[in-house]
C-alpha cells in the first residue's frame, strides 16, 4: 500500500496543499492524527475527491470519526473509482 | 447660541490647525502587475511602462479577448495559510505583501508587544475568485461548495489570515469601501497609532478579481476600457481628452507602520519617509458619481491633518480612473485646490485599477516618487481634456522634481467615500 499509486497520490496531497510532514503520512496514520482541524480534514476530503474525480459516499467515510486511516481512506478511493468506471459514468455524472 | 451661530463656530473649530503625529513607514511590500521587487516596480513606474494586456478570459457572451487588464505573475500555491485551509488568491497576495512588508521592517515577532500589534486591512470584492470559481461549480457538474467557502470570501479573511499568520493580538480590522478601502485602513491605522491605541500596524489592501463573473460585471457597468485592437497596453488613459475607462488590475501592497517611539526603540527605519497626514468623508450625494466639493474638503482635510497648506505639496499621484465624469471632477478638486502648483500623476494606466488594493499600491508610487524625487509620468497621455486647462500633469516622461518633501495620494470610491493621505521626507 506505501507505494501504491493512490497512496502516493494522497500522500503528495498532503504534503503540499495540507503542510503534512512526509515523516507523518504512513498507510497507517489516523486522519484524525494528521495534525488537521475538522475544516481541513473536510476539505482534504473535497481535495480527494477533485484529485481523483469521484465523490466518496458520506456512509463509507466520515473524516471525523476516530481511527479511519490513510489505508481505509485509499480502499474507498480504490472501490469508488472501480465502481465507477463499471458504471462507465464519467465524474459529472456521479456528482 | 443661534443656528447660525453655531454653525460658525463649528467651522471655526474644524478648520482649526491641527497637525498629529507623523507615523513612521518602516516597511514595503507588494504583489503587483508591475512587479513585486522595488526595483521592477520603478522601473516600470518611471518609465510609464504599462502591464495591461488583452486578456484571455472565457466569458459568457463575450470576446474572450475583448478585455484588457493589469496582469500578475504571482503564484499563489506558493503562499501557505496558517490555518492549512485554502486561500483565496487575492488573500494570497495579500499575506506574499504582508509577509515581503515586514522582512523589510525588519520585523522580529519575538521581540514586539503583539498585544500592541495591529492589522489594517482593504479590499473591494475580497474571496471574488474563490467565490466565482466555487459557485461555478455549484451550478455546473460538481454541484457542491468546498466546506469553506465562506472563510475563503468573507472580507475579513485576509484580516484573518495575516492576524494568524502574524500573531497579532490588537485590533484586526478590515475595511470595505470599495476603491478607497486600502487608503482608508492605512490612515484608520495612523490614527490608532497617534491614539495610542497599538504601537505597530501591517496595513495595506488587495484585490483580485480577474474572474468571468466580476470582469462581466464591472463590464456591465461600461466603466472598463475598450482595448484598442493594437495596443492594449494603452487602454486606459487618465485624463486623456480620448480617455475611455480603465482596466481592472490585481494586486496587493502592505506597509509596515509604527509610531515614531516605537520605530526607535527597535531600531527600525528602512524607508525615509513618514505618513504626515490622512483624511476621509464622504460625498454623500452619489453612489457613483463624484463630487468635486466632496473630494476638495477631504484634501483640505489630510493637508490640516499634516499641518501642510497646498503650496507644500510638490507631487501628487491621483485616483484617475481614466472615466468621463471620475476624472473630470478630480481635475476640478486638484485645480481649485491646487491650480497648476502641484505635478499630477496617475499610476492606474500602467497597473490597472485594483480597487481595494488601490489605494495602497498608489501610495507606494508617491512614496517612491519621493524615495526617488522623481515623479511618474501618467502614460498615453498626449492631449489632456481641454476642460482641465489648469492642471500640471506629468506628461511624456518622468519629471525630476529635486528638494521633492511632500506628496499627496488620492483614492475616491463608489458609495462616495474619499481617503487622502500626505507623505513626507523624513
Amino acid at each position: 500500500m506505501s507505494s501504491s499509486p493512490t497512496f502516493n497520490s494522497i500522500a503528495a496531497l498532503l504534503e503540499t496543499d495540507f503542510r503534512v510532514a512526509r515523516a507523518e503520512i504512513s498507510p497507517a496514520t489516523a486522519l484524525s492524527d494528521l495534525g488537521l482541524d475538522s475544516l481541513a480534514l473536510m476539505e482534504f476530503v473535497f481535495a480527494v475527491e477533485d484529485a481523483f474525480h469521484l465523490r466518496i459516499p458520506e456512509d463509507r467515510l466520515d473524516p471525523r470519526e476516530a481511527g479511519i486511516t490513510l489505508q481505509r481512506l485509499c480502499e474507498v478511493i480504490d472501490a469508488e473509482g472501480e465502481a465507477a468506471a463499471a458504471r462507465s459514468e464519467p465524474m459529472a455524472a456521479t456528482a | 447660541m443661534s443656528s447660525g451661530a453655531a454653525h460658525a463656530v463649528l467651522a471655526a473649530a474644524s478648520t482649526a490647525h491641527t497637525a498629529a503625529a507623523p507615523v513612521h513607514v518602516s516597511g514595503l511590500g507588494f504583489v503587483t502587475p508591475l512587479g513585486r521587487s522595488i526595483e521592477a516596480f520603478d522601473d516600470a513606474l518611471f518609465a510609464g511602462r504599462s502591464a495591461v494586456r488583452a486578456q484571455t478570459l472565457e466569458i459568457p457572451g463575450m470576446d474572450p479577448m475583448a478585455i484588457a487588464a493589469a496582469t500578475c505573475h504571482f503564484d499563489a500555491s506558493g503562499v501557505r495559510s496558517a490555518s492549512r485551509l485554502p486561500l483565496d488568491r487575492g488573500t494570497a497576495m495579500a499575506l506574499a505583501a504582508a509577509q515581503d512588508a515586514a522582512a523589510d521592517a525588519g520585523l522580529d515577532l519575538d521581540t514586539i508587544d503583539r498585544d500592541r500589534l495591529g492589522i489594517f486591512w482593504g479590499s473591494g470584492l475580497a474571496g471574488a475568485s474563490t467565490f466565482d470559481a466555487t459557485t461555478r461549480a455549484l451550478y455546473g457538474a460538481q454541484r457542491r461548495m468546498r466546506p469553506t467557502t465562506v472563510l475563503t470570501v468573507m472580507p475579513n479573511a485576509a484580516v484573518a489570515e495575516l492576524a494568524l499568520h502574524f500573531g497579532a493580538r490588537g485590533a484586526a480590522l478590515a475595511y470595505a469601501c470599495a476603491c478607497a478601502s486600502s487608503a482608508v485602513a492605512i490612515g484608520e491605522a495612523m490614527r490608532a497609532i497617534r491614539g495610542g491605541w497599538i504601537d505597530i500596524a501591517i496595513v495595506g489592501g488587495h484585490d483580485a478579481m480577474l474572474t468571468p463573473g466580476v470582469m462581466a460585471s464591472w463590464h456591465a457597468m461600461r466603466v472598463m476600457a475598450p482595448p484598442p485592437a493594437d495596443a492594449p497596453a494603452s487602454a486606459c488613459r487618465p485624463f486623456s481628452a480620448d480617455r475611455a475607462g480603465f482596466a481592472i488590475g490585481e494586486g496587493a501592497a502592505a506597509l509596515v507602520l509604527e509610531s515614531e517611539a516605537h520605530a526607535h526603540a527597535r531600531g527600525a527605519g528602512a524607508q525615509p519617509f513618514v505618513l504626515s497626514g490622512y483624511a476621509s468623508n464622504c460625498d454623500g450625494t452619489h453612489i457613483t458619481n463624484p463630487d468635486p466639493a466632496g473630494q476638495v474638503r477631504a484634501m483640505r482635510a489630510a493637508l490640516r491633518d499634516a499641518g501642510l497648506t497646498p503650496s507644500d505639496i510638490g507631487h501628487i499621484n491621483a485616483h484617475g480612473t481614466a472615466t468621463t465624469a471620475g476624472d473630470a471632477a478630480e481635475a476640478a478638486s486638484i485645480g481649485e485646490l491646487f491650480g497648476d502648483a502641484a505635478p499630477v500623476s496617475a499610476t492606474k494606466a500602467i497597473h490597472g485599477h485594483v480597487l481595494g488594493g488601490g489605494g495602497a499600491i498608489e501610495l507606494v508610487a508617491a512614496l517612491r516618487a519621493l524615495a526617488r524625487e522623481t515623479l511618474p509620468p501618467i502614460a498615453h497621455l498626449q492631449t489632456p481634456d481641454a476642460a482641465f486647462g489648469n492642471v500640471d500633469f506629468v506628461r511624456g516622461a518622468a519629471r525630476e522634481a529635486r528638494g521633492l518633501r511632500h506628496v499627496l495620494s488620492n483614492s475616491f470610491a463608489f458609495g462616495g467615500t474619499n481617503a487622502v493621505i500626505v507623505a513626507s521626507r523624513r
